[in-house]
């Protein structure tokens, strides 16, 4: 009886704070929130648009752009909340384009995939033309150049120039520049706007942080290392678990980035500057650190001699294939990487990669069938992004040229070499280590919780799903758009296995 | 740290402190010693038990090496750790004033316990165990979300510092080739204030993308309001509507959700109290209104979590739960326009700003 009571006045202050804050808005609008949004549908007849079947997947991604206000709220608004404060329908109709030129949009959006899908084909298929694939890509150019700026027009032009890149034959094994302001920039504002980048440093440093409980000395063996961002958090995470005086010393911790050798004259600099950042940033938090790099060979190959392990050390092998990661890493050179792990002795390997999917849904389709799958994935973080902040657009477009354009020119001509390089064609390194007979490695508790608290603070369609013991999967409503997983290297003893078995 | 940050969430199972040996171990007189599990030893292995990753993956063995008590032996945690599993409080001084529901809980502490009072066919206690059980269960998850969710919210803070050192000193050396004007002055002072104005001087670079022109006028009025930052004006209302709040504002020291658990566990409090006057007269009830309680607290949850998001007003006057995040307003307006103001909540660096320049 009391706690109802109790109950009751909650509610009634909430009510009462509904008041105030919904003043903005017709109380008229208050009470059929749920049924209004989700009832409401864009004024779009999809059936008209689903040619191909093939299709019809696809172009539910790019609808969304074109009513982004009715799917984010009908998401947002839970139905357990029926009082949302504030739902102003007429103030968003106006808003949105009249229904002719969605169809329109849509059409072209339509047109789009179709022309990107021919120019794929052009590049590889049977009848393979790269004079046929010039004249698609112009075409295709032509058309994004007459059209406005929709999502789907934007997300086409950077397939476009993803497809001319590989025409080209430009980027194989560039050297990324070192990033500049404008792309941390881009960059720092992902990280604002999505769990992406978040949601694979946290997950594998937590899961590096419980397997060296206790240890004195951790020595990390980073493939490329890039600006240091996942280890600011970890060298907090070591100080702060040891603020109860009577608890051991936080670890000693080392860095070992791993680098190309060809890299240029920049590159390296950009790697000793990371080395003096996080040393910098490990003494204002008290943490005892030192920072080494090690050279891959002339053909990008980890000669684990190479790496100074010193004995008693906990090593760990982290590979982040993960924005601002860029292209140049090839197939086999994460994989002499990844292969080092037992001769290196390293208790955990954690990898954070894109969700590929191979050769489309259905497996047969090649390099079309890859290419649309990427479609698919960054349409969908596209979709993620415009979701979370229907108002930013601009600052949208700045992450989208300067982090997911080139991230599509990335995994564009991945999915292109992936066919050319090896043949077999693997969906990811997960795949690859269980093959290697690396053991997984399960994720705790708290790990799962950290990564569905994070997704908290973002839009709600973004989820986390557990794949296995040892992997968790980032999802943007039913798209997997990128997976971190834990391992142990299938070395005979595991120093691993002694931390866990009792 | 931890004992010290919450007495809140102890408040009700707090006696009077014992008083501990240097070990800080306290054992009874007993002809055979036994270890007195003291709140603050339950809340070291607490800790410990969430730095392994929960009570599943912590082993004895691995929580005696973090919790590092002199004189704290295996055994001790073993059977502890066991208890701890079930999801028992095994405290002797939990709840003087509970003592029927104390007895029962101590007697399911052991399976044998259990065993003993189903063979003597006694369902309600075995439906009274259980109810206690799963509340215990409950209020040990939510203690370790807790945990995960401190945990986290340094780790992005953490992030979000580092990432402001690299913008800066990519600014920097910005500057340092001509690309900037006032180059002069902070090249050897690095004062927050010059940073920040070099933060906004810089930003016209990303302006030369044609960005952000509009949106600044329209935020300008807001300044220093972290949402609003993000959702101008009228839109913040529906944006926020469930879970835009800044989870980690410091108004008070702790996060909303953090308030929010708090108040869960007055719940827990009251619900003890209920189950012990059912115990007394109407056995029946009990199981339905531990059910419907646990029904009535995931509402109230909601209702909590929404809370501080709507006593914004609309013009964003009154941030009573979720925006006064104490930082430095003034000297910050030069900055508005850069991204880097956009999501403090997201990123923590909001809390950072005064210090991300120590180490940089």
């Amino acid at each position: 009886m009391q706690r109802k009571t109790e109950m009751e006045v909650v509610d009634m202050e909430y009510m009462m704070e509904l008041a105030f804050s919904g003043c903005s808005s017709t109380s008229s609008t208050t009470g059929f929130g749920d049924l209004a949004w989700v009832d409401w549908s864009p004024a779009v007849d999809w059936g008209h648009f689903s040619v191909e079947n093939d299709f019809s997947g696809l172009l539910e991604h790019y609808g969304l752009p074109c009513t982004p206000a009715a799917q984010d709220w009908s998401t947002n608004v839970s139905p357990t909340s029926t009082n949302c404060p504030g739902t102003p329908v007429e103030e968003f109709q106006p808003q949105l384009p009249p229904p002719i030129e969605i169809e329109r949009d849509n059409n072209r959006g339509l047109r789009l995939v179709h022309l990107l899908m021919a120019a794929a084909e052009a590049l590889t298929g049977a009848n393979k033309s790269s004079d046929l694939a010039r004249v698609i890509l112009a075409r295709l150019r032509e058309l994004l150049a007459e059209g406005g700026a929709t999502n789907m027009e934007r997300l086409a032009e950077h397939f476009t120039d993803a497809l001319q890149r590989l025409l080209d034959g430009v980027g194989r094994h560039e050297d990324q520049p070192p990033n500049s302001g404008e792309v941390l920039e881009a960059f720092q504002l992902l990280q604002d706007m999505s769990p992406y980048v978040k949601f694979g440093h946290f997950t594998a440093n937590q899961a590096i942080l419980e397997s060296v409980v206790g240890e004195r000395r951790v020595h990390i063996v980073d493939y490329d290392i890039m600006e240091g961002v996942q280890w600011a958090s970890l060298m907090q995470a070591m100080v702060s678990q040891q603020e109860t005086p009577s608890l051991a010393p936080p670890p000693h911790l080392r860095i070992t980035a791993v680098t190309r050798l060809g890299g240029s004259r920049r590159s390296g600099t950009t790697v000793l500057d990371t080395g003096r950042r996080l040393a910098a940033f490990a003494a204002s938090v008290g943490l005892s650190f030192s920072f080494g790099q090690c050279r891959l060979d002339a053909d990008d190959q980890l000669r684990p001699a190479a790496v100074k392990v010193v004995k008693g050390e906990a090593v760990v092998l982290n590979c982040a294939l993960h924005p601002p990661h860029l292209p140049w890493r090839s197939a086999a050179s994460i994989a002499s990487f990844l292969g080092s792990a037992g001769e290196l002795g390293a208790r955990i390997v954690t990898v954070v990669e894109e969700a590929v999917v191979v050769g489309g849904s259905d497996g047969s389709g090649g390099f079309v069938g890859s290419f649309m799958e990427e479609m698919k994935r960054y349409s969908a973080m596209w979709d993620s992004l415009e979701a979370g902040f229907p108002m930013q657009g601009k600052a949208r477009g700045v992450v989208e040229k300067l982090i997911l354009g080139p991230m599509i020119a990335g995994s564009v001509g991945r999915a292109y070499r992936r066919r050319e390089e090896s043949g077999e064609e693997r969906e990811g390194w997960a795949e690859w280590l269980k093959e290697a007979g690396f053991q997984r490695i399960g994720l705790s508790f708290f790990n799962l919780c950290q990564s569905r608290l994070l997704l908290g603070l973002f839009n709600d369609g973004y989820k986390v799903d557990e794949e296995g013991p040892n992997k968790l999967v980032l999802c943007w409503k039913n798209c997997r758009l990128l997976s971190a997983s834990v391992w142990s290297a299938p070395a005979t003893e595991s120093p691993a296995a002694s931390c866990f078995s009792w | 740290m931890f004992s010290s940050k919450k007495p809140t969430m102890n408040s009700h199972e707090r006696p009077p402190m014992c008083v501990q040996g240097d070990s800080g171990l306290v054992l009874t007189t007993d002809p055979k010693p036994r270890l007195r599990w003291t709140v603050e030893l339950h809340d070291r292995f607490v800790d410990a038990v969430a730095q392994l990753g929960g009570p599943d993956k912590a082993t004895p063995k691995t929580i005696m090496r973090v919790m590092g008590v002199k004189g704290l032996t295996l055994y001790h945690l073993k059977s502890h750790l066991q208890k701890f599993r079930l999801g028992k409080q095994p405290h002797k001084e939990f709840n003087d004033h509970s003592k029927d529901a104390l007895d029962m809980q101590r007697n399911a502490a052991s399976s044998s316990g259990i065993m003993s009072r189903t063979a003597m066919n006694n369902d309600r206690n075995v439906q009274i165990t259980e109810a206690l059980r799963m509340q215990k269960e409950v209020q040990r998850r939510l203690h370790e979300q807790l945990e995960v969710q401190k945990h986290l919210q340094m780790r992005i803070e953490a992030q979000g510092k580092y990432m402001q050192s690299i913008l800066e000193k990519a600014y920097q050396s910005l500057a340092g080739e001509g690309a900037m004007i006032a180059t002069g002055s902070y090249k050897d002072q690095q004062n927050q204030a010059t940073m920040n104005q070099l933060g906004a001087m810089a930003f016209p670079s990303l302006q030369d993308l044609h960005l952000f022109n509009n949106d600044q006028l329209e935020i300008s009025p807001q300044l220093d309001r972290p949402l609003e930052d993000f959702f101008p004006s009228n839109e913040i209302a529906l944006c926020l509507g469930k879970k835009r709040p800044n989870p980690y504002s410091y108004s008070n020291g702790k996060s909303p959700l953090i308030w929010s658990d708090e108040l869960k566990l007055q719940e827990f409090e009251s619900h003890e109290e209920n189950l012990k006057n059912n115990i007394d007269h109407d056995h029946l009830q009990i199981a339905p209104s531990i059910i419907n309680g646990g029904m009535e607290m995931e509402s109230m949850s909601d209702v909590y979590e929404a809370k501080p998001v709507l006593s914004v007003d609309s013009n964003g006057e009154k941030y009573e739960g979720s925006s006064k995040v104490g930082r430095p307003s003034a000297p910050r307006r030069a900055t508005v326009s850069t991204p880097e103001r956009m999501s403090p909540m997201i990123r923590g660096g909001g809390l950072g700003q005064t210090r991300n320049l120590s180490y940089a």
